[in-house]
């Protein structure tokens, strides 16, 4: 029975704290600091706490009926606990960086408020089973990252954040009629009701709706032009919000609807693919061209989506554990980069990477964790990353998809390239600016921790996979 | 006994005229003030309101064949929400006590008008009733005697007496053809002669009056230059009760029960719906004064309540009726941002404005929640009020519809962030710096109506159910 409640304390501890945080700045600083890092981090601890139990098979589910099927329902499963602790663990160590980064700017409830709404309403869209509560949680972390965008509100900026709010709106739209097709069908919201009402694999028009939405939201090919954009939006940690949380929603809810809730017709299978690989081509493309450090980031982040959606859309098990595991592996270590680069640009000001150098000789521990984390991305192995790429590789191997799983290969080959590229120019060559300090301890513990995560995460990879193999078994016998 | 709520403020303007005047000058605030008061907490607990007899010998002296159902109600408490911050606007805005006086005489004239309005069941009351608010409109547009209102007040004569002629041949035709004035007499001799062509032509007619006064898209030339040339307290009153009672109320109360829902009728509104939705948003796009852009988005948030209704389902009214009550409410609060911001930096003119929400955090963040339920973003009121008319629009057929009515949604979102990004959201300029936020009585009816619109869209379970019941009620009968 406390394990309902359990649930909902994990959504609505954030979600309600987070606006008395500019009451407890009326304390003090330190007081509210403190304070968005212990609601961050309970999230954190009471999403571990539900591990033991999803691992043993059972699910958690909270529901209150309301009229017009729009039903409260959070409901805890092995996917929605391991996207859950995933992504509070990233965000607690976004609120802890965030202590040093962001203490000399104004505004600065509005920057606490708005992040750990934003993790309270991640937490709400990944454990509610109704898609009308998902599409709300969807637009509060919309509207939250709009916010954060505009954050130093030069004009600039304001007009990117304007227009990622827009293409996700636009996509988050497209999705509910998505979403009222298929009420029309089931006469439901409910994602467990539905689950059973429909036998059949939905309507195309009804995946391609939803997809529009999902693809908007992952920075996807048509839709991928807001990422770079809010990259290069002032704060590294809102860039780093993006490319390594909001994203994933997207992702996430591929993996929701499609995997879980509703059968896909057989030619999505090779059509997301296409999809899929188009998006990590290009933006590899586009990240080795870039000279912007946060762009080059976070094309890097649009295309290694490409990878996870590849997974999921393959279908077996093999590709969906893969595309899982890469979630936690490119959380972790796109975090870590996007964190260094914050370091680097706040302490050099300069954003042009072939205008850096040399940074390695006064900020060792930065370069290393900034190489850690490259080193995951890239799928070098013993890092975490290289567990992910391969288990998404053997399932497009299995599915028989060879000429696409090749033009992924050549996308990591790209990545490992445009990675490269980024530390020398950046860590190792010649100093082309006056070389600087390391940022404040509590900045370094941040990113060493992450690039250490990055290392560890491989190396005892048996502890995520265990639960990922859970989840898949879990995902295949609900599945038909 | 609901004829109370016509006569008091009527009685009250003759009584503070021609007795009382010296007295009434300082007092007449706080009698409106009260009645307001009174009429929102009638609006929602019907039950508590105590008959004087009084009143009731002067009730019947003025025989009025009254309704009230939960439509009316719903009504009723929006006419109640927006009397009550005019006052407390005009309180802050008019500080010359003869002209705050004339103010409030005017105000309850109006309000008894669209009391009136909401609460009439025959044809020909409800003409006069609206020539009674049209009136009083005509004046408060122009109360400042500046040459942009006297331009508004005078586009809005005319538009109005059109629509005034339009509606009075329509009456003349169905008396023609009914022998009665009465909601009830019409429908039933119209469900015997349906595709008579003097019926249609009547019905055409009477439409299209209304859609002028409410200022719908093909006939909506006088709506921003009234909406923007009136002074703050009347903008909200117009924008917030006024159109919405006079123009959009009277069209679904015609529409459900005398006309009934044929069709063609369905067909027209839809189509004037939508078309209002998109040609309205973008025209909002292109401004550049504040309260002209939230005349156009005034415009295109009453088409999705024609749209909703001209889909004709229960769900698809209840939708329309309750985006009428999110639109009040957000729509009021907008304009008394505006109304905020043009006393504060003296202009309204967004080119001139920017970073607001520095100095005037309490009107930033309030228009930020008025902004986001317009557009339908959740968790706000405006999102569940537009779902529910997608849903019905979509589970009707009708898909093509509930498409521009979400892709309005997006436009609406456009002009609203471009909006944010000039006046509020942004670096605050170097000739703003010392900006003040505005007095108590701006916070008041700010405050209050944010309030409602973030209470309204996490306690919509149960504002649904108040406001579905009444729907489907009507129906049954």
């Amino acid at each position: 029975m406390h394990y309902n409640w359990l649930v909902l304390a994990i959504v609505f501890i954030p979600v309600v704290g987070a606006f008395f945080l500019p009451l407890a700045s009326r304390v003090s600083l330190r007081f509210r600091n403190i304070a968005a890092f212990v609601l961050v981090f309970s999230s954190f601890i009471l999403s571990l706490k539900l591990i033991p139990l999803v691992l043993s098979g059972k699910t958690v589910l909270f529901t209150r009926e309301f009229i017009l099927g729009f039903n409260f329902t959070l409901l805890a499963d092995n996917l929605a606990v391991f996207m859950a602790c995933v992504s509070s663990l990233i965000s607690s160590i976004i609120v802890l960086y965030s202590f040093g980064y962001i203490s000399h700017y104004e505004n600065q409830n509005e920057y606490y408020c708005m992040v750990v709404l934003f993790l309270g309403s991640m937490m709400g869209l990944v454990f509610s089973a109704n898609l009308i509560l998902l599409y709300l949680f969807w637009e509060i972390t919309a509207i939250t990252s709009w916010r954060l965008i505009g954050f130093f509100r030069e004009k600039n900026y304001i007009l990117k954040a304007d227009k990622s709010f827009l293409v996700t709106v636009f996509g988050a739209l497209v999705m509910l009629i998505g979403f009222i097709n298929i009420y029309q069908q089931t006469g439901t919201f409910d994602m467990i009701s539905i689950r059973w009402l429909l036998k059949d694999p939905i309507s195309n028009i009804a995946v391609l709706l939803i997809l529009v939405g999902i693809l908007s939201k992952s920075a996807t090919l048509p839709f991928h032009t807001w990422l770079p954009d809010a990259g290069v939006a002032p704060s590294p940690v809102t860039a780093l919000l993006h490319a390594a949380v909001l994203v994933k929603i997207g992702v996430y809810v591929f993996a929701r609807l499609f995997l879980v809730t509703f059968t896909l017709p057989d030619i999505w299978h090779t059509l997301i693919p296409i999809i899929a690989a188009t998006s990590a081509i290009v933006a590899a493309c586009a990240a080795l061209i870039e000279t912007d450090l946060k762009r080059i980031i976070a094309y890097s982040t649009i295309s290694q989506i490409g990878f996870i959606f590849f997974g999921f859309a393959l279908g077996n098990t093999l590709g969906i554990a893969g595309a899982l595991l890469y979630i936690l592996m490119h959380g972790l270590a796109k975090a870590g980069l996007f964190l260094c680069a914050g370091i680097v640009e706040q302490n050099t000001k300069i954003k042009d990477i072939t205008k850096l150098g040399g940074l390695i000789k006064t900020m060792p521990i930065t370069a290393v964790a900034f190489l850690f984390c490259a080193f995951s991305v890239m799928g070098i192995p013993p890092f975490g990353g290289f567990f992910s790429k391969y288990l998404v590789f053997a399932g497009a191997l299995e599915a028989r998809q060879i000429w696409i799983g090749s033009v992924f290969l050549f996308g990591a080959f790209l990545t490992i390239i445009y990675l490269f590229r980024v530390f020398n120019l950046v860590f190792l060559s010649e100093a082309k600016a006056p070389l600087v300090k390391e940022a404040s301890p509590v900045m370094i513990f941040s990113v060493a921790l992450l690039g250490l995560l990055s290392l560890f995460s491989g190396i005892f990879i048996n502890y995520p996979s265990f639960f990922v193999q859970r989840t898949v078994m879990q995902i295949a016998s609900v599945a038909r | 006994m609901y004829s109370a709520l016509i006569l008091k403020p009527f009685f009250c303007v003759l009584i503070m005229n021609m007795f009382l005047k010296g007295w009434a000058k300082k007092t007449a605030l706080w009698v409106a003030l009260l009645l307001s008061v009174a009429q929102i907490i009638f609006a929602i607990f019907p039950e508590t309101y105590h008959q004087s007899s009084f009143i009731y010998v002067i009730s019947n002296f003025f025989k009025f064949d009254l309704a009230a159902d939960n439509i009316t109600r719903v009504l009723l408490l929006c006419i109640g929400i927006v009397f009550f911050v005019t006052i407390i606007l005009a309180k802050q805005m008019i500080k010359d006590d003869d002209r705050r006086f004339n103010f409030i005489n005017l105000l309850l004239i109006i309000v008894s008008g669209l009391n009136g309005v909401v609460l009439v069941t025959d044809i020909f009351s409800l003409y006069v009733f609206l020539e009674i608010v049209a009136v009083g409109s005509f004046v408060l547009i122009a109360f400042n005697k500046e040459m942009l209102a006297l331009e508004g007040a005078f586009k809005y004569i005319i538009l109005s007496s059109v629509a005034s002629i339009m509606m009075l041949t329509a009456i003349a035709l169905l008396l023609l053809v009914s022998g009665s004035t009465s909601f009830s007499a019409i429908s039933a001799s119209l469900l015997y002669s349906t595709y008579n062509p003097l019926i249609m032509i009547a019905m055409i007619t009477f439409i299209c009056g209304l859609f002028i006064k409410a200022g719908l898209m093909p006939f909506h030339g006088w709506l921003p230059d009234a909406y923007t040339a009136a002074p703050g307290p009347v903008s909200v009153l117009l924008a917030g009760v006024v159109t919405k009672t006079v123009g959009v109320y009277t069209l679904m109360r015609i529409v459900i029960s005398v006309f009934g829902l044929y069709l063609p009728i369905q067909k027209i509104l839809m189509f004037v719906g939508a078309s209002s939705i998109i040609f309205a948003a973008l025209a909002a796009l292109g401004q550049t004064d504040f309260k002209r852009m939230l005349s156009f988005s005034s415009i295109s948030q009453v088409g999705y309540i024609v749209l909703g209704l001209g889909c004709g389902t229960t769900l698809g009214i209840a939708g329309a009726l309750f985006h009428l009550f999110n639109h009040t409410i957000f729509k009021s609060l907008l304009f008394v941002n505006a109304a905020t911001v043009e006393a504060q930096a003296g202009t309204r003119d967004m080119q001139k404005l920017g970073g607001l929400s520095a100095k005037m955090p309490i009107t930033g963040f309030s228009s930020v929640l008025a902004s986001l339920s317009a557009a339908g973003i959740p968790p706000l009121a405006g999102f569940w009020s537009k779902l529910i008319i997608v849903i019905a629009l979509w589970l009707s057929g009708n898909y093509i519809y509930a498409i521009i009515a979400v892709m309005g949604s997006v436009l609406t979102l456009a002009y609203f962030l471009s909006l944010q990004r000039m006046v509020f959201f942004g670096k605050l300029r170097e000739d703003l710096m010392n900006i003040k936020e505005g007095g108590l009585g701006f916070m008041i009816p700010t405050v209050l109506l944010a309030v409602i619109t973030v209470g309204a869209g996490l306690a919509f379970p149960y504002l649904l159910n108040t406001f579905i019941l009444p729907v489907s009620s009507i129906f049954g009968g």
